[in-house]
């Protein structure tokens, strides 16, 4: 029945999934897309007509809740949905890259 | 008015954003920024320097709350407020070398800005849907307010049309952005 919570989250877009990934500690909008930039090295850009979107629908499903407010500046963090959500989203992308794996050398 | 500032007024449906984005650009090349927009798409512009600014719209409602929080991180992300139109909001960034020029850097986040207004104009077009047909009123019975009622219903009908074809519209190009 878990699995039944989550899968209608998935498989979750790129930025989505980079969003959240930094969001395993408390980060407010601009530093997120500084994080997803460098932990993707450079491969993943989030501009801030993106993240905004992103921030309120993962608010509004509650997979992320505001924990800090600052000089108008607010920090989220994954909230267990969302830490549930994320960790059968690797669990797909790790099926995918073992596949890739295994057929790499035929490429 | 002074006279380094003018006033432009210009149409441009919700679809052709990115014309409008390139149009305010080209404003700015000659040297006229945008300092002010409102409503009924009036631009305000102020002689300057000519510069390469780049402009980028996003379509949002929210209270006043979030929306500070909502300015300041385009902001951080080095991009200047420039106005709101109708939930429309203006913004720009001088373009120089390594500085992201898209404040929607996938496909989801351009639909998704499409679909909002979508959601908007569907609520009136089910409105209208509903008021248009106001219960017959035979003519065999003439009723003292029967033209005046006419006149709203043939009102609300044409802005009905409007709005069906801004929906289409609209639904075209989030289909065309689909494809890429």
């Amino acid at each position: 029945m878990l699995r039944d919570d989550t899968s209608k989250y998935l498989p979750l877009t790129e930025s989505t999934c980079y969003i959240m990934l930094t969001l395993v500690e408390p980060l407010h909008g601009y530093a997120v897309m500084k994080k997803v930039e460098e932990i993707s090295k450079g491969t993943v850009k989030i501009g801030p007509g993106t993240l905004y979107g992103v921030f309120t629908l993962l608010e509004k499903e509650e997979l992320i809740v505001k924990v800090k407010e600052e000089d108008r500046r607010k920090s989220y963090v994954l909230t267990p949905k969302g830490k549930n959500v994320l960790m059968n989203q690797i669990k797909r992308l790790e099926i995918m890259t073992r596949n890739g794996l295994s057929v790499i050398d035929m490429l | 008015m002074a006279e380094n500032t003018i006033r432009k007024i210009k149409w441009f449906w919700a679809w052709q954003d990115e014309q409008e984005e390139a149009w305010l650009r080209s404003m700015s090349q000659e040297g006229w920024h945008l300092s002010s927009v409102g409503l009924p798409c009036i631009y305000r512009f102020r002689a300057g320097e000519k510069k390469d600014y780049v402009y980028r719209l996003d379509y949002q409602t929210f209270p006043k709350k979030d929306k500070q929080e909502y300015q300041q991180l385009f902001r951080d992300a080095g991009w200047e407020y420039v106005g709101e139109m109708s939930a429309w909001q203006y913004f720009r960034k001088e373009v120089k070398e390594e500085e992201p020029l898209e404040i929607f850097t996938d496909v989801e986040s351009k639909i998704a800005k499409y679909k909002s207004i979508l959601a908007f104009l569907w609520l009136f077009w089910v409105v209208l849907i509903v008021v248009i047909p106001v219960r017959g009123i035979s003519i065999d019975d003439p009723y003292p307010w029967w033209g005046a009622i006419q006149a709203v219903r043939v009102f609300a009908l044409l802005i009905w049309l409007f709005f069906t074809y801004v929906i289409i519209r609209l639904m075209l190009r989030i289909r065309q952005l689909r494809r890429l």
